[in-house]
């Protein structure tokens, strides 16, 4: 069976067009949709310390909704029903990657906000405590003093959200983004080479995985705060708790 | 008018039904030192975070320079924090910055310095407390005295009318209680107005002007130290400072 695995078309189809847009496009969609699953994940786990009752609903509402549909029917949710219940989005402009970066942003924030919850919650209370008494105020503690430490501390989960993401832009083949599991079926179909076409798939998708996770140790070094942290790496940072989300 | 650079009246303060401080009263001259002793439970690290404003008091008022702060919304409130310094038992050093950035935080953060002119002075003080070669460590690679010294250099180069020190030393390995004790009583020799919740009773007695007793919340004896150790009134204090010797 192995034998009949042609190289010459596994890299024609490595180094085709396509493949190259499509990864791109994956990547893409990964990075914009993480960005602003932070931001808004970031105002959710506010939200969710907030002494407002309303406010906490608010978030519990998101978190249910978004953590309890599946990712799947989200994107097609929002590329084929959403025009129907507001017309805005049935011009032109509601492109298919807006489509997928919306619903995949929106989806993320929710797991995002539970990690970076418990990141802040991880920082020592005597921190905002210690920025008080020097006169500082709320956000000018939380950006000088907790964030900073929180996101030593949400870095490795923040990874493992950025490879969740990549795989999940797979999804956005079924509503005809042209990302890189598209490029490979569409090659696979018209040629009937399916070992050959998906191989160069997979072999795209461990590429930005490795490169990830070199950035992420880079990242963490960044983030620890002792001189020698920065030659070697800290022991350990403490865990933050996995939101287990494979079957996303 | 009063002289007293900080004082409380009256002071009462619950948390969850539990009354911690039942009517505290005290008050604080330039250049005094007043040491607060107790057990634990007694409401002292309470009374001290009120005093720092960093809780709001149910009745009564926290005064400095004869201001009412106590009553002051949370927006104003925060300016104020930083005319009354507060050194904490387990430091709380901003574990992300070095001892220099400590330092610099509440000038540029509060204070609205420029970098170069906060550097200057952060560096000052942190000769003051004999650790200008640790400027560039951060928390984690100091020792806990050292971490306490810069604590002290962080809250006193706000230049505030008063310090507030909550058992700075017992959290201390014994070797390392001195160097903190010792930039303490420098302190008190250059003329800070001082709270110092501690039960270093040998620092108490050289140091402090007075050295009050709290129990259940109420502050039951204050007297000079001579005075205090040698013939306490109170039965509670002669029980207290029989257990701590």
């Amino acid at each position: 069976m192995l034998a009949s695995f042609d190289t010459h078309i596994f890299w024609e189809a490595l180094s085709s067009k396509p493949y190259r847009t499509g990864a791109l496009l994956a990547l893409e969609l990964t990075l914009v949709s993480l960005a602003a699953a932070c931001v808004i994940g970031f105002f959710l786990a506010l939200g969710r310390g907030s002494r407002s009752r309303a406010v906490r609903a608010i978030v519990f509402l998101y978190n249910w909704i978004f953590r309890a549909t599946p990712t799947l029917l989200q994107l097609i949710f929002i590329w084929y029903a959403l025009p129907q219940l507001w017309p805005v989005f049935a011009g032109s402009w509601f492109k298919v990657f807006l489509a997928a970066f919306i619903a995949l942003s929106l989806n993320e924030a929710a797991y995002m906000s539970e990690i970076i919850r418990a990141g802040l919650l991880s920082v020592d209370p005597g921190q905002e405590l210690a920025g008080r008494a020097l006169g500082m105020t709320r956000p000018r503690i939380l950006l000088r003093v907790i964030i900073p430490q929180a996101v030593r501390i949400i870095i490795p989960p923040i990874g493992n959200e950025f490879i969740t993401l990549l795989k999940l832009t797979s999804l956005a083949s079924v509503i005809s983004l042209h990302e890189l599991l598209t490029a490979s079926q569409v090659r696979a179909t018209a040629t009937f080479r399916y070992q050959e076409a998906y191989s160069a798939a997979i072999v795209y998708y461990l590429a930005i995985v490795s490169v990830l996770m070199i950035l992420q140790s880079q990242l963490e070094k960044r983030f620890t705060w002792s001189s020698a942290g920065r030659r070697r790496r800290r022991v350990a940072a403490p865990a933050v708790p996995a939101v287990s989300h494979d079957a996303r | 008018m009063t002289d007293a650079v900080l004082r409380a009246e009256g002071v009462h303060k619950s948390y969850d039904g539990l009354e911690v401080l039942r009517g505290v009263s005290l008050e604080v001259g330039r250049g005094e030192v007043k040491v607060i002793i107790g057990p634990s439970g007694s409401g002292k690290s309470t009374l001290l975070r009120c005093l720092a404003l960093l809780e709001p008091v149910d009745s009564g008022g926290v005064f400095l320079d004869d201001a009412h702060l106590s009553g002051l919304p949370e927006k104003q409130l925060a300016a104020h924090r930083s005319e009354v310094g507060m050194v904490f038992q387990r430091f709380n050093l901003f574990q992300n910055m070095t001892a220099l950035a400590n330092v610099m935080c509440g000038l540029v953060e509060v204070r609205r310095l420029k970098k170069r002119e906060a550097r200057e002075r952060a560096l000052e003080f942190l000769d003051r407390v004999g650790l200008r070669d640790k400027a560039n460590q951060y928390p984690e690679e100091l020792s806990g005295g050292q971490q306490q010294r810069v604590a002290i250099a962080r809250a006193l180069v706000m230049r505030p009318k008063a310090m507030l020190f909550d058992e700075p030393t017992s959290a201390l390995d014994v070797e390392l209680v001195r160097e903190v004790l010792d930039v303490m009583e420098g302190l008190a020799r250059d003329g800070m107005t001082m709270v110092v919740v501690s039960h270093e009773l040998r620092f108490a007695h050289s140091v402090a002007s007075s050295i009050l007793m709290m129990d259940e919340g109420r502050v039951i004896e204050e007297a000079a130290p001579d005075t205090f150790f040698s013939s306490p009134s109170h039965e509670r204090t002669r029980r207290f400072l029989a257990l701590v010797e």
